[in-house]
């Protein structure tokens, strides 16, 4: 048996059918305010994408630390509505690219006269799990490092889920697109009527 | 030198069963990685398992970016009540 904050099965099912949930309410609601062909392509993407990670930390709720960072954060760009949430993002990325160069360079113990394996493992996990806060959504906040090591469990199952949600839904958007345009009046009847219906 | 091997800080009389909270924590999150279906229950050291779950990570945050792209792209020229329709009809769940 998994630990109890792994979602498998039923759980996961019903975090991602939350999720599309979500993720369709907040696209309809960007596209109210500003309709995605009028966007630029910056602009669209941004906004697919933090679409996605609201989806996302809205589906977890409360079980977690991440979601509450998701949602700060995107609290806080829609309030600046400059690109904060992508330089966060690409900040957690530049970061942790930087790290682990830094890492390669120095190499095992340089400078540290007689350091024991013990000390150098230490310190190598000390500079991993520094690294893995950087990537896990309010990761650097304090917590112990069983509480990290939970949090990345569980940001990792849901980042999985996510992204089975977009692969999918962007699957579905594809195959229509191809039927628009192969098979316009198969596509149009239907879409009539539960458009009229919505 | 002087401390033996207290993974936790926290307090020393309860870092015996902190090290083991941790390493059952290590070992669950070994299992989640991409690798680990792989080797079956081979144990990675700490270091190990911190690192590719921060490039695990990442590699799932380059996917989902990716995926939105591709979403943002098809998003430009369908709408989203009609894109809802045909998620709902591919019955994805």
């Amino acid at each position: 048996m998994q630990g109890r904050n792994c979602t498998t099965g039923k759980s996961s099912t019903a975090f991602k059918q939350e999720l599309l949930k979500n993720l369709l309410r907040g696209l309809r609601a960007r596209t109210d305010a500003c309709a995605f062909s009028a966007m630029s392509v910056h602009e669209r993407k941004r906004a697919v994408k933090s679409s996605a990670d609201v989806a996302m930390a809205a589906a977890r709720g409360v079980g977690a630390r991440w979601p509450k960072a998701i949602l700060a954060a995107a609290a806080a760009s829609t309030s600046s509505n400059r690109s904060s949430c992508q330089v966060r993002s690409s900040r957690f990325r530049r970061v942790a690219r930087r790290c682990f160069f830094r890492e390669k360079r120095r190499g095992p113990a340089a400078g540290v006269a007689a350091a024991s394996s013990v000390d150098v493992a230490r310190r190598l996990v000390r500079r991993r799990t520094m690294a893995l806060r950087k990537v896990i959504p309010g990761g650097d906040a304090a917590m112990d490092e069983a509480s990290l090591l939970r949090e990345a469990m569980d940001y990792v199952v849901h980042l999985r889920a996510q992204v089975d949600v977009l692969r999918r839904v962007s699957e579905a958007m594809q195959i229509r697109s191809s039927l628009l345009r192969y098979a316009p009046s198969s596509i149009h009847g239907q879409e009539a009527s539960s458009s009229m219906r919505q | 030198m002087s401390s033996r091997r207290p993974r936790s800080r926290a307090s020393t009389g309860a870092s015996r069963i902190s090290d083991e909270q941790i390493s059952d924590l290590v070992a669950k999150l070994q299992a989640l990685l991409p690798e680990a279906r792989l080797r079956s229950s081979d144990r990675m050291p700490s270091s190990r398992v911190l690192q590719e779950t921060c490039s695990y990570i990442r590699s799932l945050h380059r996917e989902v970016d990716d995926l939105s792209d591709r979403l943002s792209e098809l998003l430009a020229t369908s709408d989203v009540s009609t894109a809802q329709a045909a998620i709902i009809r591919s019955l994805l769940m």
